[in-house]
């Protein structure tokens, strides 16, 4: 008897609604967390593993030296190496791809990187219109790599204090 | 026997052994730098330190021998302390260039520092640079890395013989530096790259192209001489990326020969045949294999319905397998042919009615060490047969006599006691010296009909020599070699050999050219033997069938151009031929101008198959890679022949089931060269003024070294396309050095620059053969040439 009276009441006065409303409208005003991709983007970490590079010293010489640690490490073997002695007698990759189908994107070749030369920038915002534009071939890394070489290297200043 | 006690366990060892072969059989492992089991020991390291009781100091485990009741600790602190410590020494100067090292992942010192090195160095002071020399084209030098363990000395002066690196300096200015600042000269030199524990020594032809964790490592066998060495094949994806020794005792014990080792290259020569190609109208045009195949089918029939079936020959190149030879000799002689021939380097066979079942080195090739004494017939011994070479060289340093019927005087890696120079023509007469001197110290019974050669033959002091070390030696051999078996006069001169053997109490040997040679005797790849050297029709032997005697022709693997005894009249013959096929994993010029059809073969390490070496053993090996483009195992290729044919009897499903029943058409061979010595009726009279005399150089042998850049560019490669002759001889010619001269030997004219080389017998010209260039001359070994200045 008292329970459907007390039910009564409370649909008469909209208490439920109200309640509701009152959720929207405090969260109306406060601090607003969406984010408007892709005027705005959310920060990143430094160590944000994103699109594969390689590096260059600052004279312009590939850091690569073909050491092929970066395709033993790659748990997905994603990497692709081929080396050869250059004309100045440097080893150096003929070949060097990496399938970001395969990639699982973990960062090891980074890490077992001896001459910081493969990197994942913070970049990943790319497409594939074609198949096979996901091989990322050695011109498309040092593009890459001289494309984001600011960011990269910022990410690694950044995070210096902990590697 | 000695009881010590190894890490607390009792164990018993041969008195003598030393503490790091003793560990090494109870399976411990002493970190090690400078010992090498084959090398002597210098103890220069000091990595193998171990804890001895009772000694004060810790001892080096290679250089200490066990005795009764030792007590030994290999993991005690003071042990491992120690092997820390040498360990920081050693990488003191040794740069930290793993990545891009090409020993990195298959270093010892690598290894030894994960496993035994301390991870920090309290040196932190500059690091020595040294200046890296040049070891040619096959060996990379990077001296920044050398331990200075000194395997690469004692191995050149211990092994191979030669003395041309040594430590330079002194203190730490200490280097391994080339005596001679010349590129490396031994023919296994290679073996260095083996031996370095550290990166100093590294592989040129496969410098920087792979890294040891990639490659799969498969078994094969030395594709050249008839050694039958152990080859591991370190392959990635499809490509042999390079070649390392395989250990045998028996055979090639930890060594390989610079040929075996970097002929790999051969295989991805730009000139590789890939697609089959015919020819039609004198158009060449590449086709399927059922077309190709088809096409000659119906060559052969076509000569076989025209001419009738002995119009059809096969040449083959002592690199085909057994499988291959036999299924090649099978073919021919079912489609009605009796021609059929590998001995293209050959030219006399006059006497092949006597030929053993297989010609073989008359033992097992570790009895070679236990030889007294040795005469090479006719033979570079030391290029052409670098192991066989190695092993007479252990018995020389043992005390045997080295002995060489030669054209040229050879430079040997050991000291040798008599060098007979002198033209071939006059090697019938030196081995008759030899046997009337023989008979003069033992008195034997003389061969019937031998006296009366010798009669006018006069016995010099070196004949004499020669034929004392024979008879007293407890264990004198023969050996016949490559550029004896092209003597215009074989027959004679082999038998001469049968007779001085059997003066002397010596046996006779013989030194089979090719991998595939004694496999072809065996399977009936001659005219005269059928398999196991069963009696068959006789046919003609390769020179009667390329002038003239066969229309259709089928070329297993063979270049004839550079691959046999007589180039020009062989080249002549195969134009007129109406048919010729070539069965060749490479194309060359004159292949395309003299085949009608050139089907692609697999090279050594892309078929299955079996050689058998000098000394008869039967050693099987799988393809390792897979057939580089169109290309097919020459079995399957000879298989799909015979039926298209409609052959009874080609139907095999493997390589296995070929060599099954070869063997079984084989049966049973016992080798033995010891045949009857027939005495020729005469000795050649012929002493022409000037004679032709050309070996194959040492990476001209076959049609796969012939392509291996990096040994093509070494010094042994570079054998110059010239005429070399003795001073004297040039003198009596009225010519000097360096002048272009015209050679006319027969019909052919070649012109050449000229060489003075003291060392070719007087009366010689030296004109390599197996060669374009000199392709044109006749008969490589003997024959009168004339030289005229231009």
């Amino acid at each position: 008897m008292f329970d459907t009276i007390a039910r009564y009441l409370k649909s008469l006065f909209l208490l439920e609604l109200l309640g509701g409303l009152a959720v929207t409208g405090r969260y109306l005003f406060r601090h607003k967390l969406t984010i408007q991709y892709p005027e705005a983007h959310t920060p990143l970490s430094p160590r944000f593993r994103g699109l594969h590079a390689l590096r260059r010293y600052p004279n312009g010489e590939e850091r690569c030296i073909a050491c092929k640690l970066c395709e033993a490490v790659c748990p997905a073997l994603a990497i692709t190496i081929e080396s050869d002695q250059r004309e100045d007698g440097t080893r150096r990759t003929t070949r060097y791809e990496i399938d970001l189908f395969k990639c699982i994107y973990c960062g090891a070749c980074e890490e077992s990187c001896p001459v910081d030369s493969i990197v994942e920038t913070s970049a990943f915002e790319y497409t594939f219109e074609r198949f096979g534009e996901h091989i990322m071939t050695k011109s498309d890394l040092l593009k890459h790599g001289d494309q984001y070489e600011q960011r990269i290297r910022a990410d690694r200043a950044a995070d210096a204090r902990y590697r | 026997m000695l009881n010590i006690q190894i890490n607390g366990v009792d164990v018993q060892v041969k008195h003598g052994t030393a503490i790091i072969d003793a560990a090494a059989e109870s399976g411990i492992v002493i970190p090690r730098f400078c010992y090498h089991k084959k090398l002597s020991t210098v103890a220069s390291c000091r990595m193998c330190l171990v804890e001895v009781e009772k000694m004060p100091k810790a001892m080096p485990a290679c250089a200490t021998p066990v005795a009764e009741g030792m007590k030994i600790h290999t993991k005690s602190p003071k042990a491992l302390n120690a092997q820390r410590g040498v360990l920081e020494f050693l990488l003191i100067n040794h740069p930290l260039d793993c990545p891009v090292c090409d020993q990195g992942g298959d270093c010892p010192l690598q290894e030894a520092s994960l496993g035994f090195g301390g991870g920090v160095s309290h040196y932190d002071f500059d690091k020595r640079v040294l200046h890296n020399p040049d070891f040619g084209p096959l060996v990379a030098t990077d001296m920044m890395r050398c331990i200075l363990c000194t395997r690469c000395i004692r191995f050149s002066r211990e092994i191979a013989g030669v003395d041309d690196i040594s430590t330079a300096g002194r203190g730490e200015n200490i280097r391994i530096a080339s005596q001679t600042g010349h590129p490396l000269t031994s023919e296994l030199s290679g073996n260095l790259i083996d031996l370095c524990p550290v990166g100093a020594l590294t592989s040129k032809p496969a410098r920087f192209t792979g890294r040891p964790w990639e490659y799969q490592h498969r078994s094969a066998l030395g594709p050249h001489d008839s050694f039958g060495s152990h080859l591991q094949l370190d392959v990635r994806g499809t490509k042999v990326m390079r070649v390392v020794a395989r250990e045998c005792e028996e055979i090639n014990e930890t060594w390989l020969s610079d040929r075996d080792r970097f002929s790999y290259q051969g295989l991805y020569s730009a000139d590789r045949l890939t697609t089959p190609r015919i020819r039609e109208k004198g158009i060449w045009r590449e086709v399927d294999w059922s077309t190709a195949l088809e096409f000659v089918a119906n060559g052969l029939q076509q000569v076989r319905k025209t001419h009738g079936a002995p119009a059809l020959g096969a040449l083959v190149a002592p690199t085909a397998t057994l499988e291959e030879s036999y299924l090649i000799q099978k073919l021919i002689r079912t489609a009605g042919s009796p021609h059929i021939d590998h001995r293209l380097r050959q030219r006399d066979f006059s006497d092949q009615a006597h030929d053993p079942v297989f010609p073989w080195l008359g033992g097992a090739i570790t009895a070679l060490e236990q030889k007294t004494a040795f005469l090479v017939v006719g033979s570079y011994l030391r290029k052409e047969h670098p192991l066989v070479n190695h092993r007479l060289r252990k018995a020389v340093l043992r005390g045997a006599h080295a002995m060489f019927l030669d054209a040229v005087d050879r430079a040997y890696n050991y000291p040798t006691s008599v060098s007979m120079v002198v033209p071939p023509s006059a090697w019938e007469r030196s081995l008759l010296a030899v046997a009337k001197a023989a008979h003069a110290i033992t008195g034997r019974a003389i061969p019937t009909g031998l006296d009366a050669l010798w009669e006018s033959i006069e016995c010099e002091a070196i004949h004499r020599t020669t034929a004392e070390h024979l008879v007293n030696a407890a264990s004198a051999v023969l050996l016949l070699g490559n550029v004896a078996h092209a003597h215009p006069r074989f027959g004679a001169l082999r038998n001469l050999a049968n007779a001085v053997a059997e003066l002397t109490g010596a046996s006779v040997g013989y030194l089979p050219e090719g991998a595939g040679t004694v496999g072809a005797w065996l399977t009936g790849c001659v005219p005269h033997r059928g398999p196991g050297g069963k009696t068959v029709t006789v046919g003609q032997d390769w020179h009667t069938m390329v002038t003239g005697g066969v229309k259709g022709l089928l070329i297993l693997g063979a270049e004839l151009e550079r691959d046999c005894a007589d180039p020009s009249a062989a080249l002549k013959g195969l134009h007129q031929a109406a048919f010729v096929v070539s069965l060749s994993p490479w194309v060359s010029p004159a292949q395309e101008a003299y085949a009608h059809a050139l089907l692609p073969i697999a090279p050594y390490a892309e078929t299955s198959g079996t050689y058998l070496n000098l000394e008869g053993r039967w050693q099987s090996f799988q393809g390792v890679v897979a057939p580089l483009g169109e290309t097919r195992p020459a079995w399957k290729v000879l298989r799909v022949l015979g039926n298209l044919m409609d052959l009874s009897g080609f139907d095999y499903f493997s390589s296995d089931q070929v060599l099954a029943e070869a063997r079984e058409a084989i049966g049973e061979v016992t080798p033995n060269n010891a045949m009857p010595c027939v005495v020729p009726a005469a000795i050649s009279s012929e002493t022409p003024a000037l004679e032709r005399f050309g070996e194959v150089p040492p990476y001209a042998q076959d049609a796969l070294v012939r392509r291996a850049s990096a040994l093509q560019a070494t010094p042994d490669g570079r054998v110059p396309i010239a005429a070399r002759m003795h001073s004297a001889t040039l003198a009596g010619c009225g010519l000097i050095e360096g002048a272009q001269v015209s050679v006319r030997q027969g019909e052919g004219v070649v012109r050449l620059p000229i060489i003075v080389d003291d060392r070719v017998a007087k009366g010689c010209v030296f004109v390599p053969s197996a060669s374009v260039e000199t392709a044109a001359l006749g008969p490589v070994v003997g024959g009168a040439v004339t030289v005229v200045a231009v």
